[in-house]
């Protein structure tokens, strides 16, 4: 049990320390993350879903930066664990490129 | 004298009489066989059928809500609906000839594919499987040989647009433009990137309007003309700075013939009295603002009189005007217009209007700039299939600084088809939306046409875009669809929804274009994604505002009256900084002027005129010209040239002359008049066709996208109709 811990946490800390990296680095694909974003967060980040309804308008550039450099922190750490960290970049680029003050804010859709 | 029912017989007969003789000889002067839609003879009175259904108007944007008086299936007259707040109860001249877009002998009334060359004109006609068949097999080979993003969507702002978008997604195309990059971006964008926002205005409560270039009684009729005509009544200033005399400015306070291309030095001398007069409101510009110092700073060397030598405006009246305006605030207001596709910093010259609109204070108040609630109806969500091969970003990216990524840019779009790069494009779909026409510099869009393999319009009419295309595809008019909710903002009297639904059925063999993307879905084994009808959209829309239903039904628009403003208090902008940004760090950082800088506009060389692009009251764009009811108003277009001009030219009122651009050339009847400056000329949109199925007008008048040359806005990627050079001369 100690060591599945210490394994997914290690992986917690890798993917925040990659993710940290490419999101300095510059771009994911927003497009495949908007598809990443809707196959597996939608789900649950609904209205009427298990979790607070999320689009990428929901917070600003710099709300979504904190929350992807926090990934440990959130509740669906686990549902995290399972993504790439190319996926993730993505679905980053996705949130990021249409934040609430971001240049092209998502249209409600 | 008490009308009889015999002399109201009598006089409906002579109508239909007449109605029938008009029938009857179009037909006889037509030698090719179309049918005609034929009104039927009126029995005896009491078997005449009546009724009154609600609708919304499509002949421009604005969906004023309407009632259409049916009489024996027969639509008769569309009026007002008194309830439809934001048409403020009235139904414009477009809106009455609806009736003319309904009934056209000339609508599209089958599929077609064309035969022989693009242009040609020469048409086969299809069944519906066949041309559905055909279209999806090409949708098919073109997303297999260039990747789904190899094929282009273009729809206009309509009701079913949503549909297109949806299908786009499907298939998997993310280069989806729509007619906006030819139109009002550089101007969202620069508002956008003041308040985080675009704001609407509250013309109605607003007591000093300053109108640079807008042109609201003649252009689009909306909310903000009627409001603005009421404004007028209750004493409030209007000022109205354009280098044409049109009707805004003929029922103005003041009329300024500004150079073009220096309103943002009118602006920016403007902002300069105002804060070295310490005119502005210091807790507010303390607490909502951000970059004053910076701005205070930079607009020190943009005085009056520096502005008078670029603008043609006297100093001693922009310094008058500016302190009016601030003493009128925050119920003063510089209009922040629509068509803003006018010059190569468009969006910086926005910028300056939102940077002086924050200067007085005026949002979120009445008379100012305001942000009502929108109504927000739910929607279906289709998770659409990812495409691994597709490239990694839409075929417009990187040319522009900061495009809308939802809208992309037509210009760019356009110029990246005909180059093959970043990677090529070979089909196109386009919808309610008529690019030959409407943008700037028409033979590149036929050179764009001609590297496509197959292009496809879904129109109603055989405007000069489905004249070039390869299939062609019936819509209904907006009187015989069923539309999903539509969602709107009514300005100061808030906002509202509104919907359609079948007037009288589908002529001929129009279908929608819900049903097209629909039943070209299936054949594409992304029917899961079109598994619903219209009302099941319906019933999703309705879903977070159940109340919507009963108004629609009973008033046919359902209005939202709450108030309009004093509704953001304490809210953060959507900006960097959350406040209103004199100063936009994010332009700095991607090595945008910060603030906007003036720039002088190129100096006409001579023996030249700079044309300037506009609207009047009858025909919006290219889609109302031919409507028979409005082509009475005016059969063709003229160019509008200054007397001083012409006579040096010696050119006559009426003589045909040559207008001569570095693209194109047109022949055109002169219109020698004062409401013009003598260095700037104008024409209206919509003439000059190459479709031979636009009988009113074909032959008549000049396009004018056919001499206009296609620069973009740096900013949004916006075209900038503005910076074209003529030459004129007798032929």
């Amino acid at each position: 049990m100690v060591k599945k811990l210490s394994i997914a946490a290690i992986i917690m800390v890798f993917l925040v320390v990659s993710i940290t990296f490419a999101m300095a680095e510059g771009k994911g694909n927003a497009r495949k993350g908007k598809y990443l974003f809707r196959k597996t967060c939608r789900s649950c980040h609904m209205e009427g879903g298990s979790a607070t309804e999320l689009s990428p308008v929901s917070k600003t550039q710099a709300e979504w930066q904190k929350t992807f450099d926090n990934a440990g922190d959130l509740k669906c750490k686990d549902e995290w664990a399972n993504l790439s960290e190319k996926d993730t970049v993505d679905i980053y680029s996705y949130l990021h490129g249409h934040a609430f003050d971001s240049p092209s804010p998502a249209k409600c859709k | 004298m008490p009308e009889t029912k015999s002399q109201m017989m009598s006089r409906r007969k002579f109508l239909q009489l007449t109605g029938g003789l008009a029938t009857a000889t179009a037909m006889a002067s037509s030698p090719c066989k179309v049918l005609y839609a034929l009104t039927r003879d009126a029995g005896p009175q009491d078997t005449e059928e009546i009724r009154e259904m609600f609708s919304a108007c499509d002949m421009c944007f604005n969906k004023c809500g309407l009632i259409a008086r049916v009489e024996n299936n027969v639509v008769k007259k569309l009026d007002p609906n008194p309830k439809s707040l934001k048409s403020r109860g009235m139904l414009c001249a477009r809106g009455n000839a609806g009736v003319k877009q309904l009934y056209d002998p000339d609508r599209l009334k089958y599929p077609l594919l064309r035969k022989g060359a693009r242009g040609d004109g020469k048409w086969q006609r299809l069944s519906w499987d066949e041309a559905l068949d055909h279209a999806a097999e090409q949708l098919d080979k073109i997303g297999k040989e260039y990747t789904r993003c190899g094929f282009l969507f273009m729809a206009g702002t309509d009701m079913q647009s949503t549909f297109v978008h949806q299908f786009a997604e499907a298939y998997g195309s993310y280069n989806v433009i729509s007619h906006e990059s030819n139109c009002l971006l550089s101007r969202n964008r620069a508002f956008l990137d003041t308040y985080g926002v675009m704001p609407t205005p509250d013309v109605l409560n607003c007591k000093y309007v300053i109108m640079p270039g807008a042109n609201r009684f003649e252009a689009l009729v909306t909310p903000d003309s009627m409001d603005l005509m009421t404004a007028r009544t209750n004493k409030s200033k209007l000022v109205v700075l354009d280098p044409r005399f049109t009707k805004t400015a003929a029922l103005a306070d003041e009329w300024y013939p500004i150079k073009p291309g220096t309103d943002m030095a009118f602006f920016l001398a403007v902002a300069h009295v105002i804060i070295s007069e310490e005119l502005y409101d210091k807790t507010f510009i303390k607490e909502k603002t951000f970059g004053f110092e910076e701005l205070r700073e930079h607009v020190r060397q943009y005085t009056p009189q520096w502005a008078q030598k670029e603008t043609d405006i006297p100093a001693k009246d922009i310094t008058r005007i500016a302190r009016e305006l601030a003493a009128a605030a925050p119920s003063a207001m510089i209009y922040p217009g629509r068509r803003s596709s006018d010059y190569e910093d468009s969006t910086q010259i926005r910028r300056s209007y939102a940077i002086v609109n924050a200067l007085l204070g005026n949002w979120d108040q009445k008379g100012g700039l305001l942000v009502p609630k929108k109504v927000k109806p739910g929607s279906m969500h289709i998770e659409a299939p990812f495409y691994e091969d597709n490239p990694d970003d839409r075929v417009d990216a990187g040319r522009a600084q900061m495009m809308f990524d939802e809208e992309g840019s037509f210009k760019h779009t356009r110029d990246a088809v005909i180059e093959g790069k970043p990677y090529p494009i070979k089909g196109w779909m386009t919808y309610k939306t008529n690019p030959m026409q409407t943008g700037a510099n028409r033979d590149k869009t036929i050179e764009m046409i001609n590297t496509l393999d197959f292009m496809m319009t879904v129109d109603i009419a055989m405007s000069d875009t489905a004249w070039m295309a390869d299939l062609v595809l019936p819509a209904p008019s907006y009187l015989e669809r069923q539309d999903p909710l539509s969602a709107f903002l009514a300005s100061s009297t808030c906002s509202g929804v509104i919907t359609r639904d079948p007037v009288v059925p589908a002529m001929f063999e129009s279908k929608p274009v819900f049903w097209i993307v629909k039943e070209l879905a299936k054949r594409l084994e992304l029917g899961e994604f079109f598994d619903f009808t219209v009302d099941d959209f319906r019933k999703a829309q309705l879903k977070k505002i159940p109340e919507v239903a009963k108004a629609l039904k009973e008033d046919g628009v359902y209005n939202v009256t709450g108030p309009s403003f004093g509704i953001h208090k304490g809210k953060p902008f959507k900006t960097r900084s959350k406040k209103i940004e004199f100063y936009n760090t994010r332009y700095k950082d991607k090595g945008i002027d910060p603030m906007p800088v003036y720039k002088q506009p190129k100096t006409i060389p001579e023996n030249h005129f700079r044309i300037v692009v506009g609207r009047n009251a009858y025909i919006t764009q290219s889609a109302s010209t031919n409507n028979s009811l409005l082509w009475e108003l005016e059969k063709e277009n003229s160019l509008w040239i200054h007397p001083k001009s012409a006579a040096a030219m010696d050119i006559k009122n009426g003589e045909t002359i040559t207008v001569k651009s570095h693209v194109g050339k047109v022949t055109i009847k002169a219109r020698v008049t004062k409401e013009t400056r003598p260095d700037t000329v104008y024409m209206d949109t919509g003439f000059g066709v190459l479709s031979k199925g636009l009988t009113n007008i074909f032959g008549k008048g000049a396009c004018i996208a056919q001499i206009l040359e296609d620069k973009a806005d740096k900013i949004s990627g916006n075209m900038a109709m503005h910076e074209t050079f003529v030459t004129v001369s007798k032929t």
